[in-house]
């Protein structure tokens, strides 16, 4: 079986900060909002992997606590996200998130 | 963690179980005057709390948060924008369709992420308390149930947001990886830190500015101001900014990050661009909430000549009264001119009276409204004798004292920008309006006592500081 301690912390890092940046991607290029929730999600876990990867180093339990922190977060960011995109639906009937941008000035 | 803690923690403990009474007795009497009164109280409450002497006071409590002046000046400030903010919402959304009482519960709920911000000493309650106070947010601006910017905005501020974050979340993770701390003051200095320590650090700094929407990264502070209903505008325009401002404060207190050359390069590059982009783009704007956006970016930008300061002045505690002096300044003039705007959008109509020309001939029609935004503008502008003078003031001695040119030389040109602006609001409400282009209300006897206060605390705290610096001093332990 392998350990963590056996995965090189660089190799972690490196897969945190993939996911980091197809998150980053997906929210720039996508325009759809469920979309730009679930990159945001992946972002929140690239962070979550990155806090776990470093409380493995030095053994620490506050890497895990941070886990569970960035998890509650991303679930509540979620819950208003979706209720926000429901709301969307109702009144503009898409969900582009473009076309919804009368704010300027 | 002893049961002495708890004295020192008195306001979060009354405001938290006050949430709970709060939840309780709206499930019970479903009607905006129970949840407005109860919020009122519940924030009152906390007021009185952070009052309460602790019998044996110990400021750090376990590391993961410390309650000394910083936080609770901060405490008060929230506590008194949370009370000023539901005030001004009462009416407001007495005129609109949807059910007003879970806004007072958010309202409540944000204040104390805000709090918590105030205190956070660790990573960990520094997120808490943020996105407390976020996802709040994301449900107080899009609260109306008819008309679009509402939803816009939220949505808007929910994306952007969720990147900022999780962007300032990856960089305290990479420092956690390399120091293997959480709490701020087991960072250390900056001296000798590794490059994943420093790119961790340049990514809360980008996280950071988004929330204090320090220029580049305001992009989304005119769009979020203008969509949002112009109460929840004014709260996040203050309490949310300020206890990010409290939160920087600190850890560069503690970790004295701005003694970093490449640190203090980013902040003054920050702090240029928002301070002229600011006042530049602002020149530009015909919706009033836009306006105010963009001043406040200035003004953030103002405010972070104080921290710059901090590792260029002989003693940091002079820094920190500033951000204390401004930041208390800040709040008066923003929550009187947002105060302003929403008691004017306080009708039937679907959307708020914030484009400009709806101001005309405002001296007429609603006085005593019209003067306060008169020296909340005033102040906003830093015209003497008011508590933006003041504050402004104390920015350029600390500025000067640290040897800051490039800053102070921009705040004076950022100034000097902004009065034009300023001075076209206040001009826009002289003039004799040529049609009702916003339907007439009148304003509630409450509402408009809280603006007056606000406008009076405005000219008395400008003309005569000396109470305010004496608390300020007493709370930092100067005097």
């Amino acid at each position: 079986m392998m350990t963590a301690a056996e995965i090189p912390l660089e190799h972690v890092l490196v897969l945190a900060v993939l996911l980091f940046l197809i998150g980053l991607t997906g929210v720039l290029v996508r325009r759809n909002v469920i979309f730009l929730l679930m990159s945001l999600e992946i972002m929140m876990n690239a962070c979550g992997l990155a806090f776990v990867a470093a409380g493995a180093r030095w053994a620490d339990p506050d890497g895990q606590i941070m886990y569970m922190l960035v998890l509650s977060l991303a679930a509540a960011e979620v819950a208003v996200g979706l209720g926000l995109v429901l709301q969307l639906e109702r009144r503009m009937r898409h969900l582009d998130i473009d076309a919804a941008s009368e704010l300027s000035g | 963690m002893t049961v002495g803690d708890l004295w020192v923690l008195a306001p979060y403990v009354i405001v938290t179980a006050g949430k709970l009474v709060h939840l309780l007795a709206v499930s019970f009497w479903r009607t905006p005057g129970v949840s407005l009164w109860t919020a009122v109280a519940v924030l009152v409450a906390g007021v009185v709390g952070l009052a309460v002497e602790a019998p044996e006071p110990s400021e750090i409590l376990t590391g993961f948060m410390v309650v000394d002046g910083l936080t609770t000046f901060f405490n008060g400030l929230a506590l008194v924008a949370a009370l000023a903010t539901a005030v001004f919402a009462r009416t407001y959304l007495a005129g609109r369709s949807g059910e007003a009482e879970e806004f007072y519960i958010l309202l409540v709920v944000a204040t104390l992420g805000a709090m918590t911000m105030g205190a956070a000493n660790h990573f960990a309650a520094l997120l808490l308390g943020l996105e407390i106070l976020s996802v709040s947010l994301y449900v107080l601006i899009g609260y109306p149930e008819e008309g679009h910017p509402p939803l816009e905005a939220a949505l808007k501020y929910l994306v952007l947001s969720g990147v900022a974050s999780t962007t300032m979340l990856f960089g305290i993770a990479l420092v956690y990886m390399e120091l293997g701390t959480l709490r701020f003051d087991a960072i250390g200095d900056p001296a000798g830190w590794s490059a994943i320590t420093v790119l961790g650090h340049a990514m809360m700094i980008a996280g950071i500015a988004f929330k204090l929407s320090l220029a580049p990264f305001h992009m989304w502070t005119p769009d979020v101001y203008q969509g949002a209903p112009a109460p929840v505008t004014g709260y996040l325009a203050t309490v949310s900014k300020g206890a990010m401002v409290i939160v920087i404060t600190r850890y560069a207190v503690s970790t004295d990050l701005f003694s970093s050359d490449s640190a203090f390069n980013i902040l003054l590059v920050l702090a240029v661009l928002s301070m002229i982009g600011g006042n530049v783009l602002a020149l530009l704007q015909t919706n009033i909430k836009r306006l105010l956006a963009y001043s406040s970016i200035a003004h953030v930008g103002y405010l972070m000549i104080a921290l710059a300061a901090l590792a260029r002045i002989a003693s940091p505690d002079v820094a920190v009264e500033t951000v204390l002096m401004y930041l208390a300044a800040y709040f008066a003039m923003s929550l009187a001119a947002f105060g302003a705007v929403s008691i004017l959008s306080s009708s039937e109509a679907s959307r708020d009276a914030d484009h400009i020309d709806d101001l005309e001939g405002l001296f007429w029609r609603q006085p005593l409204a019209s003067v306060v935004l008169t020296v909340s503008m005033l102040a906003l502008a830093g015209i003497p004798l008011t508590m933006g003078f003041m504050a402004k003031f104390y920015v350029i001695t600390t500025g000067v004292e640290g040897a800051l040119w490039l800053l102070v030389w921009s705040l004076v040109i950022g100034s000097a920008i902004a009065i034009y602006y300023y001075l076209r609001v206040v001009i826009v409400m002289t003039r004799p309006a040529k049609e009702m282009v916003y339907p007439q209300n009148d304003a509630a006897s409450l509402e408009l006592t809280a603006l007056t206060a606000l406008g009076v605390t405005i000219m008395v705290f400008g003309i005569y500081p000396t109470p305010l610096i004496t608390l300020v001093r007493t709370l930092l332990g100067l005097a």
